[in-house]
């Protein structure tokens, strides 16, 4: 990493993808077109990205980076914040203002003992934040194969005390890479991606993502197990002010085209007083890959446990930007474990790799391609016209060939 | 263990019920082949051929694990003894069912394919013996040159028999037989390769060899009785005709449309079925032993229910329109696993019922489309053409899934069953202008529509 200061622009003149809203089935097969997938729930909108690394310092700070990516939209703001100070940490403001800013008081920051050294300008302009902590890594001994961690725990490895390295950007993605002492030459590495316009992942599990969210993804590359049958577990927690994320809900879909194989999505959303409102969310498909390239077969199933209050000091003592933001942190913890009975161990493949999306509003939805519609439309339509077809053509035959023995009225 | 003795005892008696026809003796019902009793001694013979040879063909998958250990195989190198069989087959059961037509005629060309297919079990045997995996390999392809084309053979000997009476129950007859073939194999192959580790007291691939060599000496057994039975009692008329090579060419539209169905079927059934587990166990969180079992319930309810469907078939005839009540099913059954969360267990039932119901109404359809001394080459091609689109498919299959994940699969497999029905459509529309509206639209088992 060169200077401290350096703001890049990100290419903002995305070219105009036409959007539906009329979800009128029949009307969609005529109006295929390319674009990848239908995204109903609000707007289908566009962001500028402009992402700045520790903003305002004059310096390298030391312990870790600090990035910042400032999403402007027509009247809004969503702020992207991402430190490795301490455990990595990805906190997510919405304002209303789309000349909103972030202010670092940098030695009030790196002193790590105050809040209120990051704020929002003008502050009165946020509308919502959310943020989510990756506190620690666990390891346990599945000797019996039943992948059910309760007991065989090693000590857990507490992310706070890796060793990080600096972020690496590439536009709107950065890649954080970190190692306890006992990694060998092992890391475990942290992507953020922010998006300028709604789209979908490149490599499995392919999640769907709008402007309004970004998306984390986590991969464990050539750590040596503890265990020769180790497991893992990832411990995530959410911090929020008003309206922490407080429940996981999953659903079932029928649709497994983008991620092939899996029928499931979790969603760990912050409810509104038990309304259906969503304000915020995490997203993930419960299953994670044994290969950094994965294809279906590295496909490993994953679970999570029920997210539990946590306590706010905790959190804050083990990220610098959560002190920071936060003066009293409202604060979720839930496990995502890696692996069912019977799968391979982690050591089979040395590679454990896992993707979330973090975001605002309801979270994107998975609809039909129009592929698969297509293929119903034309696979499923045509045989049906033909056979209507096919009936009249006999029937109208029939009666040509059979007119001497019409029915006639009975009296 | 049951079935074992139990076809040892019938064995027996059909044995002697053979030896008291002398020859130039007035014929007793049992040999006369104009009487219902000596039919039912040929489809005695007849299911045996099958179970034979489906005993044999999953040989290899009851003892998967055996094999694995024992020989040190990875499951792709597994999956080879089972690709050696199919592939050859693509073109060897057409030319197997010309050379019944042609060359052989069907007794000399069964008993042909039985040394064949008996002797090669003995090199799997031997190849499992002495601890080569070519050999084995090399058994599993002879094995298919001559299993397959027995089966050509016997769907032909079937129309022969029973062609205009109860030739579809015959059919129903057959599958379910080759299932039970299938099942006794995988129930009863674990059992003697323990009873002979105890024997030999070192487990390995001579125990394996020897349970395969035991397995082997019993099937051909059975099988030799059935061509002995054929060579005594079948006198075949021979006709003047003879089919060329290029009468393929000839063959009627609607027996290429049969064709196309009977792959299109097929395909939607069988690849499902292969990657069938890991979708009962994603999408309906399954075990994976509810999985396998969801999974083999189609074969489970083919065994019992396609001799009655068969039955049913003769009874009412009409075998177009009961192929397209399996065609509808079967789409309904796909349907409902793409788009519901409904419990499996009853799409695959359905896809069962309807899967049994179209193997003994299409079938059968053949030997009315085709005059007879083209049968063996007809049969032949179908079960080529099926071969050959069960083996691209499941590759296709395979990739899909990979891709675009198990509903797309699924609508590909929608997809595959409406445009049956669309041929299905056309078939009935060309009968219907054409001249065999009569023989297809409206056979009754009993009409002697055949000659």
């Amino acid at each position: 990493m060169k200077g401290s200061c350096d703001s890049l622009t990100v290419n903002m003149a995305a070219e105009k993808k036409s959007s539906c809203r009329v979800f009128t089935l029949t009307f969609q097969v005529f109006v295929l077109g390319l674009s990848q997938s239908f995204y109903i729930g609000g707007e289908v909108n566009k962001r500028q990205l402009f992402v700045e690394l520790n903003p305002g310092s004059t310096s390298v700070p030391p312990g870790g980076d600090l990035l910042h990516v400032r999403a402007v939209g027509n009247n809004d703001t969503l702020h992207f914040l991402f430190c490795s100070q301490g455990a990595p940490t990805l906190l997510l403001i919405h304002t209303n203002s789309s000349s909103s800013d972030i202010k670092v008081d940098w030695p009030l920051f790196l002193a790590r003992n105050t809040s209120g050294s990051l704020k929002v300008e003008p502050e009165s302009s946020t509308l919502y934040s959310t943020a989510v902590v990756f506190s620690r890594l666990l390891e346990y001994d599945d000797a019996n194969d039943t992948a059910d961690p309760n007991s065989d725990f090693f000590p857990p490895y507490e992310l706070q005390d890796f060793t990080w390295s600096r972020l690496k950007l590439s536009g709107p993605v950065a890649v954080l890479c970190g190692a306890a002492a006992t990694f060998a030459n092992g890391s475990l590495c942290l992507q953020l991606s922010v998006f300028e316009s709604e789209g979908r992942g490149q490599s499995l599990p392919h999640l769907l993502h709008s402007a309004n969210s970004s998306q984390l993804g986590v991969w464990l590359d050539g750590v040596l197990p503890r265990a020769t049958r180790s497991r893992f577990l990832l411990e995530l927690q959410a911090v929020g002010g008003a309206y922490p994320l407080t429940r996981v809900d999953t659903s079932r879909s029928i649709d497994d085209e983008f991620t092939p194989s899996i029928f499931k999505v979790s969603q760990w959303v912050s409810s509104l007083n038990g309304s259906s409102e969503v304000l915020g969310f995490v997203q993930w498909k419960p299953v994670a890959y044994s290969q950094s390239n994965p294809t279906l077969e590295d496909a490993t199933p994953c679970s999570h446990t029920n997210p539990r209050l946590q306590k706010g000091e905790m959190i804050m003592a083990s990220s610098s930007l959560i002190h920071a933001f936060y003066t009293e942190p409202e604060t979720f913890g839930l496990n995502v474990s890696f692996g069912l009975a019977g799968d391979p161990f982690y050591n089979s493949t040395k590679f454990l790799g896992w993707t979330m999306l973090v975001g605002i509003g309801s979270p994107p939805v998975d609809l039909f391609s129009p592929l698969v519609i297509a293929v119903m439309a034309v696979g499923l339509g045509t045989p049906m016209i033909l056979l209507l077809l096919g009936v009249i053509w006999v029937s109208v035959h029939k009666r040509g060939t059979d007119s001497t023995t019409v029915y006639q009225p009975i009296n | 263990m049951d079935e074992y003795e139990e076809r040892q005892s019938l064995l027996g008696d059909e044995g002697e019920g053979s030896s008291t026809s002398g020859p130039g003796r007035a014929l007793p019902a049992i040999c006369d082949p104009s009487h219902l009793l000596h039919r039912v001694i040929v489809l005695v013979f007849m299911c045996f051929l099958g179970f034979g040879s489906y005993f044999c063909y999953d040989n290899p998958a009851a003892l998967q694990t055996q094999v694995l250990q024992d020989l040190n195989l990875n499951t792709a190198g597994f999956m080879q003894l089972y690709a050696w069989y199919s592939w050859p087959n693509v073109v060897l059961c057409f030319f197997g069912g010309f050379l019944i037509d042609r060359v052989f005629g069907i007794r000399l060309f069964s008993l042909l394919c039985l040394t064949f297919s008996t002797s090669t079990q003995i090199i799997f045997a031997t190849g499992a013996l002495v601890n080569r995996f070519w050999v084995m390999a090399l058994g599993r392809f002879v094995f298919g040159i001559g299993g397959e084309s027995l089966a050509v053979a016997q769907n032909t000997y079937a129309v022969n028999w029973f062609k205009g009476k109860e030739l579809n129950l015959v059919f129903g007859l057959q599958l379910s037989m080759a299932r039970l073939g299938s099942t006794v194999n995988m129930n009863i192959m674990g059992w003697v390769y323990n009873r002979v580790a105890v024997l030999v007291g070192s487990p390995g691939y001579t125990v394996l060899g020897i349970s395969l060599m035991i397995g082997k000496y019993y099937t051909p057994k059975v099988k030799t009785y059935n061509s002995a039975e054929k060579i005594l009692h079948k006198e075949q008329g021979k006709t003047g005709e003879v089919i060329k090579l290029t009468d393929v060419k000839d063959f009627p539209i609607t027996l290429w449309l049969i064709f196309i169905i009977c792959v299109g079927y097929y395909v939607a059934v069988f690849p499902f079925i292969g990657l069938g587990q890991v979708f009962f166990i994603e999408k309906f969180s399954f075990s994976p032993a509810e999985a396998r079992a969801v999974n083999s319930i189609v074969y489970i309810i083919s065994a019992p229910v396609s001799p009655v469907l068969g039955f049913i078939v003769d009874k009412t005839g009409r075998n177009v329109v009961w192929v397209m009540i399996a065609v509808v099913t079967t789409l309904a059954a796909h349907m409902m696993l793409a788009f519901t969360f409904w419990n499996p267990w009853i799409a695959m039932s359905l896809l069962g019922v309807s899967y049994s119901l179209l193997a003994c109404a299409l079938w059968p359809m053949v030997a009315f489309v085709v005059p007879e001394h083209q049968l063996g080459t007809a049969y032949g091609f179908m079960q080529s053409i099926q071969n050959l689109g069960l083996a691209l498919i499941a590759m296709a299959a395979g990739a899909i899934v990979d891709a675009k994940g198990y509903l797309m699969l699924e609508v590909f497999f929608c997809a595959c069953i409406c445009s049956q029905y669309f041929l299905l459509i056309s078939l009935c529309v060309y009968e219907n202008v054409g001249r065999w509206t009569l023989l297809i639209f409206r056979i009754k088992g009993t009409t002697s529509s055949a000659e």
